[in-house]
């Protein structure tokens, strides 16, 4: 009797503990987690199609003024390459290219600066997205120097220029700069965009790399507050800088490099503009080319920098990608298909000297290329 | 004592059978006897019943015993755990968003400062990278398979993402001090956004995870299914043992069974305890939540809004390539934080009102409009363009800039989240000890209990041999 009472006790307590020993062991999630870490996107061109979807489709830009031109010659050449696709394009200002970009109302916002944080965190699926090389030159309006002339500025003396400090041609921090060039004594009279602009944002970072004292007062930025000189003028995009300057004889004025055959057609004289050395450059396809190479290596993956005032020797000062902001998140897959397809085209067939010369534009090197690839991936 | 046979207790029982008795013990009904027919045992003997009632008490007292000790355990662990585990994590978490916001802005202000660095701001960059690495470490090795997707993502976003942010702001002072201002302002802007569209929401995630953990432990140490189910088996073990008593008490003249009334009286003293214990945790629990953690959590929200707010307005000084800023996010978040009804300042202030973690945080409801006053200021100054003006007010050390402002109520904050987790720990801790030895003392209730019965049941059985 007392052996059976002990193995019912031992049956009875058994059970018990078996079931708190399953549910002590039961905290455990027994389902592996599914998530897992997010997959990285691949730099593989692999993935981006060589041709549009098929279809009639159209693609439409608009933004910087300075990559207007090239724009308009590569929607030509692609629809020829691909009747089924047309691009429309409209030099609307980098800002409103952005803009547009970002709310969905164009397929591709050009810009001559890469995205503001605000742009991101308003809509962080944007991409920027370099084109190709673009530089800005500074010209001025004084009919009189020599021909081949090239007036050396830098920074400092723009500045000073923009500030309403320097007010003639002949001042003294000028002569300083260039010394056996007989200056007139014309009224120097600054040009600058009414426009948001990438070149205005260009320029002023120009400015504040060289001078601590616009870097303090004014600093740096697609807009800013500029000012008050007597006499000084503003214009919209690089086609109202170019006239602008071109009608005021002693102003002086900041414009996308694809505008230089214009401008020197015009008549108007071309700076040569010191470096980080000191080194007075022309945007010529070397010194641009020279002071890029200086930036390949430490492009991120965002493909944003600045590369203005680049430590290169012999680079020209202010040189910059030209971007295409685009969604990576696209309404449609063939819509997504198309606009890869075309960015791919641009930074490949598009960046051959028989595009890019006509606007003075380089070629970009081959690892940003690949950078450029790994992002136009992501648009899907 | 007088011991009877059961011949003379039972005369009218055939084969030693007592007689069917009203209000009889639970088992098959007396008044249809079963006999052994054709080899089936007869549970009818009053010897089989005694077995079937020891077998059955025997299961219950250990069954009960074991589901109580199992009940407790968790309900200890869950207390243990939002006191040892929950709240901790929590708070690195909340750390870890603090210390990556901090290192940001410090970068960032150290940046726009000029190119030689303060050693105070290289150092407190240093810390609070070597701050939140230490937290995201400690949170990494609490999170396991069972976590969330959610955590775990957010977990590997920020490993992934804190070097590539320090290498960032590596290069953006490297650039800086070769001179390139513009390089180094693109690079630290490329940092500032890793921390503000992948680091800062990825801990916000990490630490609302972790706040649920908090919650869900809570919930654990609280809740009431469990006490209810080990309380109903107790009153239905109960009445088996009152039955089983009045049917001995009936057939053994009136005899007090002392094995019974020993197990009887173990049933109730457990019970007893588990309902007091229950009763002092819980309500010790909730104490601590509901004017402990739930307020700090509120806080911790409410110093993640200012955090961000902060970071909003430094980094729109660097970043002017485009027109866009950070207005909206502003107004946005400013409108979540408060003052004003159902916001999370008004709802810190509001939790408890003679706490000192409220009075705190209706301090930081006060402070903020000044800040607010500021920011605002700074936002005008930006679409003026005015942008050296905006960067002395947003980084400036003028005790009116936003620098001071923003320490003033960040300050605030902390001393208010200070102050409640004082009363929630105090409380939480409170509401463990309440279950010190109440698993050991079910376990042995339970077994004496089982004792009680088998001893009651055996003598009476005894008594047929």
């Amino acid at each position: 009797m007392a052996l059976r009472y002990r193995i019912l006790l031992a049956v009875v307590t058994a059970a018990p503990l078996a079931l708190l020993a399953a549910c002590a062991g039961g905290g455990g999630n027994p389902a592996a987690n599914p998530a897992g870490l997010p997959a990285g996107s691949t730099a593989s061109g692999a993935s981006i199609p060589a041709t549009p979807a098929g279809g009639p489709q159209t693609l439409s830009e608009t933004g910087s003024t300075l990559l207007f031109p090239l724009m308009g010659d590569w929607a030509t050449a692609y629809h020829r390459q691909f009747p089924t696709v047309s691009i429309t394009t409209a030099g609307t200002g980098s800002g409103k290219g952005i803009a547009d970009a970002s709310d969905g109302k164009v397929s591709i916002g050009a810009s001559d600066a890469y995205l503001s944080s605000g742009d991101l965190v308003q809509n962080p699926t944007l991409l920027n997205i370099p084109l190709a090389i673009s530089a800005q030159q500074v010209n001025y309006n004084l009919p009189n120097l020599p021909a081949g002339v090239h007036l050396k500025l830098n920074g400092t003396v723009l500045a000073q220029m923009y500030s309403g400090q320097i007010t003639s041609w002949n001042a003294p921090a000028i002569a300083a700069l260039n010394p056996g060039v007989s200056l007139p004594g014309t009224r120097v009279v600054p040009l600058h965009r009414s426009d948001p602009s990438g070149d205005t944002f260009l320029f002023t970072s120009y400015l504040s790399t060289h001078s601590p004292a616009w870097n303090s007062a004014i600093g740096y930025g697609t807009s800013v507050a500029w000012p008050a000189v007597a006499g000084s003028l503003a214009e919209q995009g690089n086609t109202g800088m170019v006239s602008g300057c071109k009608a005021t004889p002693g102003c002086v004025a900041y414009v996308g490099i694809s505008y230089l055959s214009k401008a020197l057609a015009d008549r108007l004289g071309e700076a040569q503009l010191a470096n980080a050395l000191n080194q007075y450059e022309l945007p010529t396809a070397a010194t641009i080319s020279a002071a890029v190479a200086s930036f390949v290596s430490a492009t991120p993956t965002n493909e944003t920098i600045s590369m203005v005032n680049g430590p290169a020797a012999g680079g020209y000062p202010i040189v910059n990608y030209e971007y295409a902001i685009v969604r990576a998140s696209q309404p449609s897959a063939a819509r997504a298909r198309d606009i890869k397809a075309f960015l791919h085209w641009a930074i490949t067939t598009g960046n051959a000297a028989q595009f890019l010369n006509q606007v003075r534009f380089q070629p970009l090197p081959g690892p940003v290329a690949s950078l450029c690839d790994a992002q136009i991936a992501k648009i899907g | 004592m007088t011991v009877q046979s059961p011949a003379s207790r039972a005369p009218s029982e055939p084969g030693g059978q007592p007689p069917p008795a009203s209000g009889g013990p639970p088992g098959p009904s007396p008044a249809a006897p079963r006999h052994r027919v054709g080899g089936r045992l007869s549970v009818a003997t009053t010897p089989t019943r005694l077995r079937l009632l020891m077998v059955t008490l025997l299961a219950a007292s250990l069954a009960w015993g074991a589901v109580t000790a199992w009940t407790v355990y968790e309900h200890a662990s869950a207390a243990r755990d939002v006191v040892s585990t929950g709240e901790p994590l929590s708070l690195s978490a909340q750390q870890m968003y603090r210390s990556l916001s901090d290192a940001d802005v410090t970068a960032m202000t150290a940046f726009l400062g000029g190119p030689n660095i303060p050693l105070a701001a290289r150092q407190r960059y240093q810390a609070d990278i070597a701050q939140a690495a230490t937290d995201l470490s400690e949170l990494k090795n609490a999170a396991g398979a069972g976590s969330s997707p959610a955590l775990l993502t957010s977990l590997a976003a920020v490993s992934t993402g804190l070097p590539v942010y320090t290498d960032y702001v590596a290069r953006a002072q490297t650039w800086y001090g070769l001179g390139s201002l513009l390089t180094g302002g693109s690079f630290m802007q490329v940092a500032s956004e890793t921390m503000h569209l992948t680091l800062l929401p990825a801990a916000r995630t990490i630490y609302a995870q972790e706040n649920a953990g908090l919650t869900a432990a809570s919930a654990g140490a609280t809740g009431l299914p469990w006490i209810v189910i080990v309380l109903v088996l107790a009153v239905a073990i109960a009445v088996v043992l009152f039955r089983t008593q009045r049917w001995l008490w009936r057939h053994t003249h009136r005899r007090v069974n002392y094995g019974m009334v020993a197990a009887s009286v173990m049933l109730v003293a457990g019970s007893l305890w588990l309902i007091g214990a229950f009763a002092v945790a819980r309500g010790d629990l909730q104490q601590g939540v509901g004017h402990g953690s739930a307020p700090a959590e509120t806080l911790a929200q409410a110093g993640i809004d200012t955090q961000q707010i902060r970071g909003d307005e430094v980094l729109n000084l660097i970043s002017r390539s485009g027109d866009a800023t950070f207005v909206q996010d502003f107004d946005a978040v400013r409108g979540k934080l408060g003052p004003g009804p159902g916001t999370l300042l008004t709802g810190a202030a509001a939790s408890s009102p003679s706490g000192a973690g409220a009075q705190w945080a209706a301090a930081a409801a006060r402070d903020v409009q000044t800040w607010y006053g500021v920011n605002n200021q700074a936002y005008v100054l930006d679409a003026a363009k005015r942008y050296s003006a905006e960067t002395e007010l947003v980084i400036g050390s003028s005790a009116s800039g936003s620098t001071a402002g923003f320490t003033r109520v960040g300050t605030d904050i902390s001393r208010a989240i200070a102050a409640d987790q004082v009363v929630f720990q105090a409380n939480a801790t409170a509401g463990e000890n309440a279950f010190t030895g109440l698993e050991a003392g079910i376990i042995v209730a339970a077994v004496l209990m089982a004792l009680g019965c088998a001893w009651g049941l055996s003598i009476r059985l005894a008594e047929y041999r």
